[in-house]
């Protein structure tokens, strides 16, 4: 049974169709690369993946379980909504750190919350996990930082992990090295590779050809908000079979 | 002569920091339900709520005490409020809706991928309010509520249209005994006041340097 499978997935701004019958689905520790364009919709379908935005249409179910249905609004409550929205994680393009908290205390701020509200983890286990989280990125020195006194790529970072603390099911990132300057992408790249390697269930969403294709299980490429390919890296970014795909990846070639 | 002068000069005082603490301490949490009211999704309330901080905003602060005071009374019959406390709701309603807009303009400014980020994590509206936007909300919006507390300070001189006595009333009164120099020294309470609360506020805002 596949971990995530999105159904027939449509979504308009006003009159604009920004996503049109997007399906797809992935298996438990794989990592799906989305390329494209910029306006081809693939943020857009990160951002309904993660609540952020409604679908017109279609389903979205985790685990075999819907956890939306726009045909079902008892799948759309705002209460189970939080809820859901626990199954993804997502790191933004501009990494939207907490800016009053230091480098752990924006990794552990959502735990604490939940830990609260739920009872069980203590305040002490919460702090630990978030400390080998951050040592994990390569950041045990940086706990106590804040984010403006951190590099970009030390600020994606600390957003990676905090992402992971809430262990969502599928990880999404959303042009994760967008917002950085080129000496500062390969540390990101890495971190994402070594969470590929552990097998971490990852959506990522980048311009980046070489990592998608090296770090990706299977990759969608999209345009005009429809999925005019998807497949093993070795198909879709080697071989391209549509003509737009090739058109796209050619202007990445000639970079 | 100094010491009579002074004594009846802090007499004023005592009114005029009553009526500035208890209007900061009613306007500035009313301030915050306005300001929410006028980022209502739901429209008639915003347009109500705009066009009443329209008004209050956009008459003079003098006629709304007279109208508040005399108002009950003349038009309906009712007895009137006692002048102290007339004069305290007009400056709470007045103050809460400059404060409003304060608050907008603050609420406003935090990126949409504050929120955002607070609701991946699966934090509740309040959560996020509370936990993440406040701090920064107030940072930005401490130097602008610095520049109204002073007005605030200034302003409770407008009380005396009903017969409130305050710090100027009482430095007024020495006029028609021939003395300007009491005039002078009322205005050295005003710069002690607002002179405290510059520090107060730089020190509120060099507090919250330690992020960006």
């Amino acid at each position: 049974m596949s971990i995530l499978e999105v159904n027939h997935i449509e979504k308009h701004f006003g009159a604009t169709r920004v996503l049109t019958d997007i399906s797809f689905s992935l298996e438990q520790g794989q990592a799906l690369s989305i390329i494209g364009s910029s306006g081809s919709g693939k943020t857009t379908l990160l951002r309904c993946l993660n609540f952020l935005e409604r679908p017109d249409h279609g389903s979205i179910a985790v685990k075999g379980n819907v956890i939306f249905d726009a045909n079902d609004p008892k799948t759309q409550l705002e209460s189970e909504i939080r809820k859901k929205r626990l199954h993804f994680g997502l790191v933004f393009q501009n990494f939207n750190l907490f800016p009053q908290y230091t480098a752990l205390q924006n990794v552990t701020l959502a735990r604490e919350l939940l830990a609260k509200e739920r009872g069980g983890e203590s305040k002490e286990s919460i702090q630990q996990a978030g400390e080998e989280l951050l040592a994990r990125m390569g950041l045990a020195d940086r706990v106590g930082h804040f984010p403006h006194q951190l590099s970009g790529g030390q600020q994606q970072r600390v957003a990676i992990a905090r992402a992971l603390a809430l262990h969502p099911d599928i990880l999404c990132f959303d042009e994760p090295t967008s917002a950085l300057d080129p000496e500062l992408t390969g540390e990101v790249l890495r971190v994402i590779r070594s969470l590929a390697e552990q097998k971490t269930t990852m959506i990522i969403v980048t311009h980046e050809m070489a990592f998608a294709r090296d770090v990706a299980d299977q990759v969608i490429f999209m345009d005009s908000g429809v999925i005019v390919e998807q497949g093993a890296p070795g198909d879709v970014i080697d071989h391209p079979k549509e003509e737009r795909t090739k058109q796209f990846l050619s202007r990445y070639a000639n970079d | 002569m100094l010491i009579p002068v002074t004594l009846s000069l802090l007499e004023g005082m005592g009114t005029t920091l009553k009526l500035f603490f208890l209007t900061l301490l009613f306007a500035l949490p009313l301030g915050l339900v306005i300001s929410f009211g006028s980022m209502s999704r739901f429209a008639p309330l915003r347009w109500l709520i705009q066009t009443v901080v329209w008004i209050i905003r956009g008459s003079p602060l003098m006629i709304q005490i007279l109208i508040i005071f005399y108002g009950p009374g003349l038009l309906f019959g009712l007895p009137l409020l006692p002048r102290f406390t007339a004069a305290l709701v007009a400056f709470v309603v007045n103050y809460a809706c400059y404060f409003s807009e304060i608050y907008r303009g603050g609420i406003q400014s935090v990126p949409r991928g504050q929120y955002e980020a607070g609701q991946v994590l699966g934090m509740t509206k309040p959560q996020i309010f509370f936990k993440v936007t406040l701090l920064q909300v107030i940072k930005r919006i401490v130097p602008p509520m610095g520049n109204e507390f002073i007005t605030l300070v200034k302003d409770t001189s407008l009380v005396r249209v009903i017969s409130v006595y305050e710090l100027i009333w009482m430095g007024e009164s020495y006029i028609k005994k021939g003395l300007i120099w009491p005039l002078f020294y009322t205005a050295v309470f005003y710069l002690i006041l607002s002179g405290i609360l510059t520090i107060l506020l730089n020190q509120m805002e060099k507090k919250l340097d330690y992020f960006q």
